[in-house]
């Protein structure tokens, strides 16, 4: 009962939101079925519970109406206990009885329902002013819409400007990025691994040989590289000048030397310098000499 | 000392080779095979020469013509097995003596060769008008495991696109194992090269590119060569490969050659050489030789700098980009190398082996001059003392290095170095640490003659001699005159002494013909009533390795009015010397201090003692003698040296010996230099591990932060926050140095629990973590090497509860985050490698000590296959490095074995090399400790490496001869069973017993079981097991010539085995061939003989009248109808036993001197006795036998020489 005058209680109090009378009214049918079972009674017919709710309901509702009216009657605003066991009496209810109904020992304890948060309609986003319609469009016309629609919000935070923090920054994402490559790649091939029990640990991408070692082990990486080019332009130039230069020079034994064009590029054809082969007198960079016709050795 | 004066050159040869053609028709990478002819112009100098001797190894060899017409030929190599015969035979002193002995029977400065040819008959005639003789050879090569070397990539596409090369190589004269020649460096002559090659191929060799002509097919081209400065065929050689080609763009006689997509690397790591040939031309005031010159990189490289005539072979992995720091200079001085050998040693070359040491001598000499000139004076005087240090270490070790050996025919027993298990009467017998240190000892004593003569007369000198040659070598047609362009001892100290006037015999004989360095013990007093300075010098003249001194020595006393020079004079029995003071201990207290260089400074005086004017001596200052000097002075006499001298060799002395004050002032004093950026890089690297030793020293006294790290964050850290490192800018060098070997030695230091301090680790740990390099000009790799260099300092052995294995739960927390560190880099540089990979280098280093300190199982596994071929060679190293290590630390079998295996089968030299030379140095076991590693399998198995697995490469055979060395000793290894029959020698009570350990068997002694005689020195605790084909086996029957000095009635010695043997004879035969000429082979008979006199001389105390030294004619059984002496039923030497012995060498000497003539069918049947025998020993014979059989398979069907 005293579960039920909670609920009843609670019933002025909020909002009256659909789902809020549902539960009261699920509480109600619970709070009347234990009482049944108490009773003694093992099923009931859904009217029947229906009706003696419905009764329940009326009930209280009259309890929590006049102990209202009791309570204003004495110029108050909130009822005392004395309103409600004055409203019982004259309702013809015993009251001494209720201490020993509330002890009772098959009493049965109904949990309260459970309480929902009130969901929290959000708010529309509000970002600048809202703008009138000018003088020339005629108020019947609908309202703009709301700004942070149409209007550019810069989402901008305040730089870390600190050094320290920057290298720590940096340092960790570079180190997170390596780490979560390397992971990736001893995941995805053959590893190696330094402790036995434990495979996973410390996993070792696989050591593969390779067909001409050297080239990777002498010869910069592209990072290094670019490394290179952003903080020195001068080996830059250098090198689009070798290539610029490479390909004049096939260019010209091409023309010069038809015998060239039967070998495979980058093998005999001396890569030098076009501007300066004139000069140059390298026996390497002279052209192959054809056979002479049967020249018996 | 033998040198005569101003001896001209003698040929050893009959004949002067004036021209050769080399023609080299055809190269299959795929088969890796080469085919050609050679032609050598020679003129007899003899009437009547018959017979040709050339070199030859591993050539097959189709035909040989002498002016068109057939000749018939021999091929017989000796070296290919030393020790024939599957004798028991396992001692080093044996192998080394019959190796030598094998070298000596091919060697071309003896007139000796592998290759005989005998000139037909119809020319004999035409011999005796001197007319000239064209030998014409032809000859294949297939899979050559020597001279040549083929690197073919297995990639996709033609040869070309797969950067397949071939070069060729060798350790001193080698030229033999690609084409026949005369293999020595005294006979010159001028050559004519043509190399056929994939027109998609560069051919490049010695001498100037006359032109370069299609085949007809137009799918090939011939490079010729002309060489017209008389050159010796090792100087000669080759390289062929799909190169790209860089004229130098200073001088275009310069020719760069480079594998594909290097150009850019070459283009920056050559565009200083100019510069070297400059200083070079400058300072000898004499142009380059040659009329142009060519570098080549190539990979898989035997040395990194080999020098030829007009082209020097270097590994390719001196190629560097401009973002490298570290290799810059390495690979200066590489090609500073190059280029001096360039005057001395190819175009100058040596007239005899003994000297080598001028030509070695004078280009390291230059060589320094350069290093003097680019990296300064510092660097120079550091480099002298790095390599004094390192000489005289290794003399100290092994006993000594003697550079002007001297060997006079028949007194071999005076062996000029008995400390040594190997011969150094020839280049190819030396050990290759031998070698190097020869040649540091070489340019060392090059200076001390600069010192004494001065240098102006020195470079006098090398310019008249090589204006000599170069006189010399443009008479075309004068051979005879090309002998100025050999150069001698004595031609060069001729020189010397026309050219200075001065007498430099004593310096000469001190350190050229006498081997061992000096080392000096000083100590001092002030006498302070005298003013005088008593001075002890004493020397250790005793041990190993060093010599006594005696002359002049200068002492330098700094003093406070000033730095005194004193010449004092080092006699018999003089120790002390008396050295006046000049000032009065500290008259003005404010005076400035003048220094020797004329500098004059401030100095807090107060720690010196009041009562003396000292600051500091210095003893032999100018490193003007090869010594090892350990002077005792008062610590804050070397705190003053060490701020205050100028020097860079006296502050690294100062250094070395604060290592033993642990005070607060050495610290202070070590700081300071540290922080000191006027001084030298190189001593404030060395100051920081001085700094660290000494913090560890203190540890309980030490306040402050770890040595070093306020140091380090006020050099190198961000100034708001300390903790973070500045990103990286190595502009600077020397702060760049600093920078890396900072946390390497801090990582050294130790706190009470023997740890090292947490602070540091994690000092370390940041410098990982904030490292920066993308604003860096360079690269950062050397750097980031270091910073593991020092995580793996900071490791300590992990507390290990009763030996459980390790696992990742057990690891501790902190090797938890190095090892994070360390699987990153290693993984990262999978992704984006580092160059020469050095942080893979590294990692291993890291990962095996962290096994070896027991916080990871141990485990091979992982450096196994880093170690696999097709890795950067360096890796390779450092992962092998790390299997030799476990191999010692675990005892594994297995793990050795796999090492040898590799050293056998592995396709690069260099790997197989450094393998040997590294479990040398780190052995899994000695002679001096027992091990489950030794038995006798692996005996049999290095045995039968350096016997014949090593033939083809003269550097590994001396590597597997060190290792041997260094396992087993000189004598019979322990692990070997006694042999099963034997006689023990006591050579203490000189009487033979039947080996103790054997019961006496009962006529079990036959022909297949020889008896064996163990001698036993109990003096020297070593026991020589001499077996019966001692006797026979290296010697050939010709001995017997001399039996006739012999008196009939000497009793036989006790070592004397009576044995005959077919197998010996068989072995005789297949290495000395039969000829005619017999003193030739009795050249090659001396050391033989030599060597087992050597052995019997043991016993020759002659104690009794009738005993006689033993003679070689009593050992030598050569008759094989002989019955087999049983030595097993003796119990002792009887009498008459041994007059039973005399009967059957009596007998056998008449018979052989009526066989003489059958000798060579005689021979033969012995040979297939042998054969039929050693069936078990087939295989292994057959690869001799296949490099062999041409030669072999020719003279029986062409006419026998023997006829």
């Amino acid at each position: 009962m005293l579960t039920g005058e909670r609920s009843g209680g609670n019933k002025t109090s909020t909002s009256p939101a659909e789902n809020y009378y549902l539960a009261r009214r699920r509480t109600l049918q619970v709070v009347v079925s234990s009482l049944l079972t108490e009773c003694g009674f093992e099923s009931a017919e859904k009217a029947a519970v229906e009706t003696l709710t419905e009764m329940m309901q009326s009930y209280i509702t009259e309890v929590g109406r006049c102990a209202k009216a009791n309570c204003e009657h004495t110029a108050r605003s909130t009822p005392t206990l004395s309103d409600v066991v004055i409203t019982l009496v004259e309702m013809g209810f015993n009251v001494d009885t209720l201490q020993g109904h509330a002890k009772r020992s098959q009493r049965m304890v109904i949990t309260a329902p459970p309480v929902t948060n009130a969901p929290v309609i959000p708010k529309s986003l509000v970002t600048g002013q809202k703008r009138t319609h000018p003088a020339y469009i005629p108020s019947h016309f609908p309202e703009f819409p709301d700004p942070h629609t149409y209007i550019k919000t810069p989402t901008f935070r305040e730089p870390v400007s600190e050094y320290q923090v920057v290298r720590e920054k940096a340092a960790s994402q570079r180190r997170d990025v390596e780490r979560a490559l390397t992971r990736f790649m001893a995941k995805t091939g053959e590893t190696q691994s330094l402790f036995k029990d434990d495979l996973t640990a410390f996993p070792l991408i696989a050591a593969r040989p390779s067909s001409i070692p050297y080239l990777s082990a002498l010869l910069p990486s592209e990072l290094e590289l670019q490394t290179l080019e952003e903080t020195d332009s001068s080996e830059q130039d250098d090198q689009t000048d070798t290539e610029n230069n490479l390909n004049n020079t096939i260019h010209d034994d091409a023309g010069a030397d038809k015998e060239n064009a039967v070998l495979p590029p980058g093998g005999g054809v001396p890569t030098v310098k076009s501007n300066e082969e004139n000069m140059i007198d390298n026996p390497y960079l002279r052209p192959v000499k054809k056979p002479k016709v049967r020249r018996k050795k | 000392m033998n040198r005569k004066k101003d001896k001209g050159f003698e040929s050893p040869r009959p004949y002067k080779l004036t021209h050769q053609v080399v023609c080299i028709n055809n190269i299959n990478f795929q088969r890796k095979s080469v085919i050609g002819f050679v032609e050598l112009t020679i003129f007899p100098t003899v009437v009547n020469l018959n017979r040709i001797k050339l070199n030859s190894k591993q050539c097959r060899i189709y035909r040989v013509r002498v002016n068109d017409l057939e000749a018939p030929f021999i091929y017989n190599d000796p070296t290919l097995e030393v020790c024939h015969h599957e004798s028991k035979q396992r001692n080093l002193n044996y192998f080394s003596s019959a190796y030598a002995a094998a070298v000596s029977a091919v060697d071309p400065d003896a007139g000796n060769g592998e290759l005989s040819i005998k000139v037909p008959s119809e020319l004999w005639k035409q011999g005796d008008e001197m007319k000239v003789l064209k030998v014409y050879i032809e000859f294949s090569l297939d899979q050559p495991k020597g001279g040549l070397h083929f690197v073919v990539p297995d990639v996709e596409g033609s040869m070309a696109e797969r950067g397949a090369h071939v070069f060729s190589f060798g350790y001193q004269n080698s030229t033999r194992f690609w084409f026949p020649c005369v293999d020595s460096y005294s006979e010159l002559c001028t050559w004519k090269l043509e190399f056929t090659v994939d027109a998609s191929m560069v051919a490049v060799s010695c001498g100037d590119l006359v032109e370069t002509i299609y085949t007809h097919d137009m799918r090939k081209k011939t490079y010729h060569y002309m060489l017209a400065i008389p050159t010796a065929a090792p100087n000669i050689s080759l390289a062929v490969g799909p190169f790209e080609i860089l004229v130098d763009p200073y001088m275009h006689e310069v020719t760069h050659f480079c594998l594909p997509q290097l150009l850019p690397l070459l283009k920056h790591s050559m565009s200083f050489l100019h510069e070297i040939f400059e200083f070079y031309e400058e300072i000898l005031t004499c142009r380059y030789p040659y009329s142009c010159f060519k570098t080549v990189f190539i990979d898989e490289a035997y040395v990194q700098v080999s020098s030829y005539a007009s082209m020097s072979i270097f590994s390719t992995n001196l190629l560097h980009s401009g973002m490298i720091i570290d290799q810059t200079p390495l690979t200066r001085r590489c090609l500073a190398q190059a280029l001096a050998q360039q005057f001395f040693g190819c175009f100058i070359s040596r007239m005899s082996w003994s000297d080598e040491w001028v030509l070695k001598g004078i280009s390291g000499y230059i060589y320094g001059l350069y290093l003097k000139k680019t990296f300064g004076v510092n660097e120079y005087r550091h480099w002298i003392k790095e390599e004094l240090d390192k000489i005289v270490d290794y003399e100290l070790k092994t006993g000594g290095v003697l550079l002007h050996p001297t060997f006079t025919g028949g007194k071999e027993k005076e062996n000029p170095t008995p400390h040594l298990h190997f011969s150094i009467k020839h280049p190819h017998t030396l050990s290759w640490e031998y070698y190097k240190m020869f040649q540091c000892k070489a340019h060392l004593v090059m200076r001390l003659i600069e010192n004494r003569i001065s240098m102006e007369f020195m470079l006098q000198v090398f310019n008249k001699l090589l204006s000599l040659a170069s006189t010399a070598s443009s008479q075309k047609y004068q051979s005879h005159m090309w002998s100025q362009m050999l150069l001698s001892t004595s031609g060069f100290l001729k020189s010397i002494s026309n050219v200075s006037g001065k007498d430099i015999g004593p310096l000469i004989k001190q350190w050229v013909d006498q081997s061992g360095v000096v080392k000096f013990f000083g100590s001092f007093a002030f006498n302070r009533k005298r003013n005088v300075l008593e001075l002890e010098i004493r020397q250790d003249y005793t041990s190993s390795g060093t010599q006594k001194y005696v002359g002049p020595i200068k002492v330098t006393v700094q003093e406070l009015d000033g730095s005194f020079n004193h010449t004092l004079q080092i006699e018999e029995n003089s120790l002390k010397h008396d050295i006046p003071c000049h000032s009065k201990s500290r008259r003005n207290k404010k005076k400035k201090i003048p220094l020797m260089n004329g500098e004059e400074v401030d100095m807090d005086l107060s720690a010196m003692d009041a009562d003396s004017p000292l600051l500091w001596i210095r003893i032999d200052p100018d490193m003007s003698i090869l010594r090892k000097v350990e002077f005792e002075q008062a610590d804050f006499m070397w705190q003053y040296q060490l701020r205050y001298e100028r020097d860079v060799v006296a502050q690294e002395e100062a250094i070395s010996a604060l290592e033993k004050f642990p005070t607060a002032a050495s610290r202070l004093a070590l700081t300071d230099i540290l922080e000191q950026d006027q001084c030298f890089y190189k001593v404030r690297m060395q100051a920081c591990f001085c700094l660290a030793k000494i913090a560890n020293a203190m540890m309980s006294t030490w306040t402050g932060p770890p040595a070093m790290k306020s140091l380090f964050t006020r050099m190198f850290c961000c100034k708001s926050c300390p903790n973070i490192v500045k990103t990286n800018n190595f502009i600077n060098f020397q702060s760049y140095f600093l920078q890396k070997t900072m946390p390497v030695a801090m990582a050294l230091l130790r706190d009470v629990h023997n740890l090292c301090p947490k602070e540091v680790l994690n000092f370390i740990l940041d410098l990982i973590k904030y490292n920066d390099n993308r604003k860096n000009k360079f690269s950062d790799n050397y750097y980031r090497a270091e910073l593991i260099d020092a995580l793996t300092n900071s490791l300590t052995p992990a507390i290990s509860i009763n030996n459980e294995v390790r696992t990742v739960d057990s690891l501790n927390p902190d090797v938890r985050l190095i090892l994070e560190e360390i699987t990153r880099f290693l993984n990262m540089e999978k992704l984006l490698p580092s160059y020469r990979n050095t942080i893979t280098v590294s990692c291993l280093r890291a990962i095996r000590m962290l096994q070896k300190n027991g916080h990871i199982p141990s485990d091979p596994s992982l450096f196994k296959s880093y170690a696999e071929y097709g890795h950067f060679v360096d890796v390779r190293i450092a992962a092998l490095e790390a299997v030799v290590d476990y191999t010692r630390v675990d005892r594994s079998a297995d793990e050795f074995q796999w090492l040898l295996d590799m050293v056998q089968n592995d396709p690069v030299h260099y790997v197989r090399h450094k393998i040997l030379s590294m479990l040398a140095k780190n052995p899994p076991f000695t002679k001096a400790a027992e091990s489950s590693l030794c038995n006798e399998a692996l005996v049999d198995q290095l045995w039968k490496l350096m016997n014949s697995g090593t033939s083809h490469d003269r550097r590994l055979r001396c590597d597997a001869v060190n290792l041997y060395h260094t396992l087993f000793g000189l004598t019979r290894p322990s692990c070997l069973p006694l042999p099963e029959l034997g006689l023990v020698l006591n050579l203490k009570e000189k009487k033979a017993v039947l080996n103790p350990t054997i019961k006496p068997e009962q006529g079990s002694g036959g022909p297949e079981l020889p008896p064996a005689v163990v001698f036993t020195s109990s003096l020297e605790e070593e026991h020589v097991v001499m077996e019966p084909p001692l006797g026979g086996m290296v010697l050939p029957p010709q001995g017997l010539k001399r039996k006739a000095e012999t008196p009939l009635a000497s009793p036989p010695e006790p070592g004397q085995v009576l044995q005959e043997e077919p197998v010996v004879k068989g072995g005789i035969k297949s290495r000395f061939p039969t000829q005619e000429e017999e003193d030739i082979d009795m050249d090659t008979v001396h050391d033989s003989q030599a060597f087992i006199y050597h052995h019997l001389s043991m016993l020759d105390r002659p104690s009794t009248p009738g005993r006689e030294p033993p003679t070689m004619e009593q050992t030598i059984m050569s008759m094989p109808a002989t019955p087999i002496p049983l030595f097993s039923k003796e119990s002792t030497l009887s009498s008459k036993h041994g007059g039973e012995h005399h009967h059957h060498h009596h007998h056998h000497h008449h018979h052989e001197h009526k066989k003489k003539k059958k000798k060579h069918k005689h021979k033969h049947k012995h040979k297939h006795k042998h054969d039929s025998k050693d069936k078990d020993k087939e295989k292994e014979r057959d690869s001799h036998t296949f490099s062999n059989s041409p030669a072999s398979g020719r003279s029986m069907r062409s006419p026998s020489l023997s006829d």
